[in-house]
């Protein structure tokens, strides 16, 4: 079969939108398919925004491809009698983040006249799809909730999930992620002052900016946890990640009501470790059922701390958490054998 | 310094030009400072309808955070930008060259003119904002005869050098490329039965369409040259074009005024491999000359034959010819080094 896989991006910022795509191309190539990648610029600029929509609209892929799948928006206002779409989050400073700091426009008659333009070209186009998967249940429910358009969660998998493995239980509780404020390393470490056991935490990863890191270095010495806080800061390449992971005592991934269930929980699923994260980290969530396959405790150190002790005592609870964790994972159907299948069918 | 490389594209298709852009893409990466990507924008231009639509997609793109845009082909480079050059591989030669040679898709009606005149116009409009404008001699010709502008020549390294470093002078002449009408494959094919010596012919390449490839496959059968022409159709691996090449007595690239020397050309001569072009083939001419690096015949079937038959017969002298063009390649130093230094002086 014939399949474009078409996206949008800006040039010179690589988001994580743009692995999905190329993973799922290299699966679909795997499967003895041919595959396209169509990745169109777009700025997200109110006084430009309409202009290049209608670019996206013009252009004509009907008699390239049997089937087109659409990812970032607005990838789906373009044409194909078999559209699918692997729906990854709205524009969404004019949806959930409508009237917040992330939103362009102000709540003005103009404002509010770009809002109504830009939902109704939006349901106009995603109506047109055959089939809606979206990477997450949150995002879902925003399609629901604002454009009143039913679709399915397809949980996208790991690149190479075969990378990870698990050595045993150590003595670590491992957070790999981006070190930004919303993902509140800056919580896990004021958690872990409130422990009880000598468990240690260990945070890896890179930043756009180094101040947010400076700060958890200086939260850490305030609270004299020099000893057991280990932190990273700097890309840490797969092989290392897979390394930490093996010989975790757990994963740590707490953002503040993230889109997605997050890579770090799914990483940590695949190395056989339970995963501590929070009531209000949004799609994590859906992946972490409370004292099955993690911990989901209140966002506060102190309930944080206690899941923390609780991990290092009870062992033998703790690695079936890991083994469940992964378990979940299957359960769930994040494979690229579901993938590719639901979206060919 | 951020370049954003802008081609067009028809989904599944790649060509020549494809490889250029990738090319060009990580011989700017490479260099110091430079940051660059790649965008490709669909591009459709049946029925002429079309290319007016296809105009305002291009002229409704927006790029932000781009030093640089460097435009390939119609019509991608009509993206605005303020710091815009152009490489041109390709103008829309049905508004132009083929135009005039009734070869155009354009209807020669009213409304055809009009398309016509939209195009040419949306094309000067471009190429006077351009800071600068770079093409190959038949390219910038056409560019001063049709848009009275003025470019500086300029020609496309090999993508791979490396793999084609010449070997042992064999007993067939390869003639590589994308397979279609305009290459003129046939010719060579039908030359065949004309050769007095035992010769052979190897053709290798993907064919634009089922048709272009079962026309080959039916003069050969239809000529009864199984044993003495060999068709290798489809996307074959640069290894074994480079070992056809290597190992091939000489080379022959049989065009319809092709804009370009042409990357057959290039790879012959860094094998050291004389070529074997006719006197409409365009581009070829700049670098084969008759009796020196390759042999000119008219584009016919008989006279091919005759020039095979010599390339055969006078084995000594064909190779001669070979290391002959090798050294007039090597001495034009046509690098992407220099390349890329001209593209952002």
């Amino acid at each position: 079969m014939k399949i474009a896989l078409c996206s949008s991006f800006v040039p010179f910022v690589d988001g994580g939108g743009r692995f999905i795509v190329e993973w799922l191309a290299r699966k679909l190539l795997e499967n003895g398919h041919e595959v396209e990648r169509i990745y169109l610029p777009f700025v997200e600029d109110p006084r430009v925004m309409f202009a290049q929509m209608a670019a996206y609209r013009l252009i004509d892929l009907t008699e390239s491809c049997d089937r087109l799948i659409a990812f970032r928006p607005p990838s789906y206002m373009l044409r194909h009698p078999c559209k699918i779409l692997w729906f990854i989050h709205h524009f969404r400073g004019y949806y959930d983040l409508w009237n917040t700091e992330y939103c362009p426009v102000p709540d003005s008659v103009t404002g509010r006249a770009i809002r109504d333009t830009v939902f109704a070209a939006d349901t106009a186009t995603l109506c047109e799809a055959r089939h809606i998967f979206t990477n997450s249940r949150t995002v879902s429910d925003r399609l629901r909730q604002f454009n009143g358009i039913d679709s399915e969660v397809l949980y996208p998998p790991l690149q190479y999930p075969e990378r990870f493995r698990s050595d045993g239980y150590g003595d670590e509780i491992v957070c790999v992620s981006r070190i930004e404020h919303h993902k509140r390393q800056h919580l896990l470490i004021e958690a872990l002052s409130h422990t009880q056991t000598p468990v240690k935490l260990r945070l890896c990863g890179i930043g756009t900016s180094g101040s947010y890191a400076s700060e958890l270095e200086a939260l850490t010495h305030r609270l004299g946890l020099q000893e057991r806080v280990i932190l990273e800061h700097r890309w840490i390449t797969e092989e290392e990640k897979a390394e930490r992971l093996a010989r975790a005592l757990a994963v740590a991934y707490a953002p503040l009501d993230e889109d997605s269930y997050g890579y770090p929980s799914l990483e940590g699923s695949h190395a056989w470790k339970a995963i501590l994260t929070t009531t209000d980290s949004g799609g994590v969530t859906e992946l972490v059922v409370d004292s099955v396959n993690g911990y989901v405790c209140a966002p506060h150190p102190q309930a944080l701390g206690e899941a923390m002790d609780r991990l290092f005592r009870d062992r033998s609870r703790t690695s079936a958490m890991g083994r469940a964790a992964y378990e979940r994972v299957l359960d769930l159907g994040i494979t690229w054998d579901n993938v590719v299948r639901k979206l060919l069918t | 310094m951020k370049v954003l490389v802008l081609n067009n594209m028809v989904p599944f298709l790649r060509g020549g030009a494809e490889a250029l852009a990738e090319q060009l893409v990580r011989s700017l990466n490479a260099t110091q400072g430079v940051q660059a990507e790649l965008v490709r924008i669909p591009f459709k231009w049946e029925p002429a309808e079309r290319l007016i639509e296809e105009i305002l997609i291009c002229r409704s793109m927006r790029l932000y955070g781009t030093d640089v845009m460097i435009g390939l082909k119609f019509p991608a480079y009509l993206v605005p930008h303020n710091c815009k050059r152009l490489w041109l591989l390709h103008q829309h030669r049905q508004a132009y060259d083929l135009w005039d040679a009734g070869q155009s898709n354009i209807p020669n009606t009213p409304r055809g003119q009009e398309i016509r005149n939209a195009l040419i116009e949306a094309d000067n409009r471009c190429f006077r904002d351009c800071e600068k404008i770079f093409a190959t001699r038949l390219v910038a010709n056409r560019l001063r005869h049709y848009n009275s502008i003025d470019s500086e020549i300029m020609m496309a390294p090999l993508n791979d050098p490396e793999l084609f470093v010449g070997g042992d002078y064999g007993s067939y002449v390869f003639c590589g490329g994308r397979i279609n009408a305009g290459q003129r494959q046939h010719l060579l094919i039908e030359a065949m039965k004309f050769t007095r010596s035992s010769i052979k012919l190897v053709v290798a390449g993907p064919a634009d369409t089922p048709a272009d490839a079962a026309c080959l496959l039916d003069l050969v059968e239809r000529y009864d040259l199984g044993n003495r022409v060999h068709l290798d159709l489809g996307c074959v691996p640069r290894e074994r074009i480079a070992k056809y090449v290597n190992e091939a007595l000489a080379c022959a690239y049989v065009p319809v005024e092709e804009d370009f020397v042409g990357y057959v050309t290039m790879e012959a001569f860094s094998a050291a491999k004389a070529v074997l072009t006719v006197s409409d083939s365009g581009g070829p001419l700049d670098v084969v000359r008759d009796g020196d690096t390759g042999l000119v015949v008219q584009p016919d079937p008989e006279s091919l034959a005759a020039a095979i038959d010599r390339l055969a017969s006078n084995h000594h002298t064909t190779i001669e010819m070979g290391k002959e063009g090798r050294m007039r390649w090597i001495g034009m130093n046509v690098t992407w080094p220099l390349t890329i230094e001209r593209l952002l002086a």
